[in-house]
């Protein structure tokens, strides 16, 4: 657009440049023209004196001789009759005398007629009439608008060049923006801002985007306070609810009464479990998630956490496939049994029908993997990496599992928090989810556990 | 260099050619290049003379169409006077001498009159190889002039190129 905008102006300087140039050759063409015809007319000044027509012919013919562009030359005498009259052999130019009739000059393809008076002090002795070419004006003409539209080019070359520039820097910013918009749409993570220090609309652009970006924080964030307040205040009726059903069930000894507040009590204990979550994820948004690192051992909290899921489960059987005897980690041990005991209990939710998941762990290098095989539906390549975010839930509708899709993102923001890594991976049948944890050495153990309370601190300011 | 010549000889050259139009053209024509003649001609600056004098030996019907033009036009800025000499010995002063045709005189005893400083102008075909400055022609019917070089040098005269360049030269 810039480019064809400023070949387009530099089109019509050219024009009126040339234009307005050929128009000044004219009128000094014509001067000159006039000049010669008045030199010429006084030269001829004695033959119309004499009346010899034949000095006047050859003063015209000279005329011609020193001045090739010269056409046609005449002289009226004073009386308007022709006194002598000289044409170029082989011209078919119209009559000089008829066409300045009225005119002292005209211009006619390409050709100038001019007229004179001729003057002897104020004695008017007759007119000439001169007509002559003007080839040079066309190959001036030519050889401008040759050199115009090589500068055009020139400009159109040097516009590009500059557009090109200019396009570069404003998709640099424009591409920076798109990847930080992509950025935030994969990772949920509202605090990007850009900067950029640009006086356009395209920084205008940047700030409406990191304007928009503070608004959707705020939001989220009073979002999260909201669920924060909202599960805290539903958890301490909740906690007398079980209470009071606790007691009803150990006093109760009528069969079906003791039945109902069993299950009551499950519903309760399903209830608790969410709002926990819903909680976690408040305190993980608020960075309140706080670590109690202890040195434990890892073989014993894993049979344990498969013991807790197995309690509810008659349909599937956990099977451990490994040997982990006195593998000491330092980590919060009530989350990382919450980590086995989500991902133990997605393993069998996932797989209606099946009846084993197996649980493997190995050390590899200086860190702990514990792997958890299911043989259920699955996990799609592109819900790969979606399953760990806030409220994902699985689009496979083929089953139909309850909850808020809050299970994979607390994992994952535990895991994180110790060091370590989560992910899944599409096997055959079923998936696997993996997670890692540091192995310390004994010595460095103490700092370990500095550096996670530390980190606490931090990420509770 | 033209417009040194008097301005108003644009009134001059009006009446000359209403002169024309009269019967005898020929003779008016003649007049007219007599007075044309004087334009580029320079005679002898220490002459201080106050009219300028062109005359006429014998009757010729030059002598009133020279007599027209002197009445209204002036030659180098003097008034013209026109003179008629009856016979060679009263030729006197004056600047143009017009010899015509037909006269009862030879020519050398005119010409001895005739002193320095004199232009004279025949009509007569051979006069100027015989003498005369300078000698009307017809050519193809028209009027031509003839000049002697030798006689305007030792005339004293100084004639214009831009009028030598339409005469017929006399070596």
């Amino acid at each position: 657009m810039q480019v064809v905008v400023s070949v387009l102006v530099l089109g019509i300087f050219f024009t009126i440049f040339i234009i307005s140039d050929t128009r000044s050759y004219k009128q000094r063409k014509v001067e000159d023209t006039i000049t010669l015809a008045q030199v010429i007319g006084s030269n001829t000044v004695s033959a119309l004196q004499f009346l010899d027509e034949e000095a006047a012919r050859n003063i015209l013919m000279e005329l011609h001789k020193v001045n090739p562009d010269i056409f046609q030359a005449g002289i009226l005498d004073k009386d308007g009759n022709v006194f002598v009259h000289y044409s170029k052999p082989g011209s078919d130019s119209p009559d000089v005398f008829t066409l300045l009739k009225n005119k002292n000059s005209l211009f006619r393809e390409n050709h100038l007629y001019v007229k004179s008076d001729i003057l002897n002090g104020n004695e008017l002795l007759g007119k000439i009439f001169l007509e002559a070419d003007l080839a040079e004006l066309r190959q001036l003409n030519k050889s401008k608008f040759e050199s115009a539209a090589l500068l055009l080019l020139l400009a159109l070359g040097f516009s590009v060049f500059l557009a090109m520039i200019m396009q570069t820097y404003i998709s640099r910013r424009l591409l920076s923006l798109v990847n930080t918009m992509k950025e935030v749409a994969r990772t949920g993570d509202y605090s990007k801002q850009i900067a950029d220090d640009g006086k356009d609309e395209i920084s205008v652009l940047v700030q409406g985007f990191d304007q928009l970006m503070e608004k959707i924080k705020e939001n989220l964030r009073r979002k999260d306070e909201f669920i924060g307040i909202a599960s805290h205040e539903l958890k301490t009726p909740l906690t007398s609810l079980k209470g009071y059903l606790e007691l009803l069930k150990q006093i109760e000894d009528h069969s079906l009464s003791r039945k109902f507040s069993e299950k009551a009590l499950n519903s309760v204990s399903k209830l608790e479990k969410l709002i926990r979550d819903l909680l976690d994820v408040s305190k993980i948004q608020g960075g309140q998630l706080e670590l109690n690192p202890i040195e434990f051992d890892m073989g014993n909290l894993v049979d344990e956490s498969i013991a807790s899921v197995q309690l509810f489960s008659n349909t599937h059987i956990i099977i451990r496939e490994d040997d982990l005897k006195n593998t000491m980690i330092v980590a919060d041990r009530q989350r990382i049994d919450q980590v086995l005991v989500n991902l133990l209990t997605n393993a069998i939710k996932y797989s209606p029908g099946e009846k084993k998941v197996i649980v493997r762990s190995k050390v590899a290098k200086d860190e702990l993997v514990i792997q958890i095989r299911d043989y259920g539906t699955g996990v799609s390549s592109e819900e790969q990496h979606l399953i760990f975010d806030r409220f994902y839930r699985t689009r496979n509708t083929s089953v139909h599992i309850s909850g808020f899709g809050l299970g994979l993102y607390i994992c994952r923001d535990i895991i994180t928090r110790h060091g370590g890594r989560i992910w899944v991976q599409a096997e055959e049948k079923g998936s696997t989810f993996s997670f890692t944890l540091p192995l310390h050495k004994l010595a460095a153990k103490q700092q370990t556990l500095l550096n996670l309370s530390n980190e606490q601190n931090f990420s509770s300011r | 260099m033209m417009k040194n010549f008097s301005f108003i000889i644009l009134f001059t050259l009006i009446s000359v050619f209403t002169v024309a139009q009269n019967k005898n053209r020929e003779a008016d024509l003649k007049a007219v290049f007599i007075y044309n003649f004087t334009r580029y001609i320079e005679w002898d600056s220490s002459d201080v003379s106050e009219n300028f004098i062109i005359a006429v030996i014998g009757s010729s019907p030059v002598t009133a169409s020279l007599n027209e033009i002197a009445k209204s036009y002036a030659a180098n800025n003097k008034r013209i006077i026109v003179k008629v000499f009856d016979r060679p010995e009263d030729i006197g002063n004056c600047q143009v001498l017009f010899i015509p045709q037909k006269l009862p005189w030879s020519l050398s005893s005119i010409l001895d009159r005739a002193d320095k400083g004199i232009l004279t102008v025949s009509e007569q075909e051979g006069y100027a190889s015989r003498g005369t400055t300078f000698n009307f022609v017809p050519v193809n019917g028209k009027l031509k002039f003839e000049a002697n070089l030798k006689s305007i040098a030792s005339a004293g005269l100084k004639v214009s190129s831009q009028l030598l360049k339409l005469a017929i030269i006399i070596q």
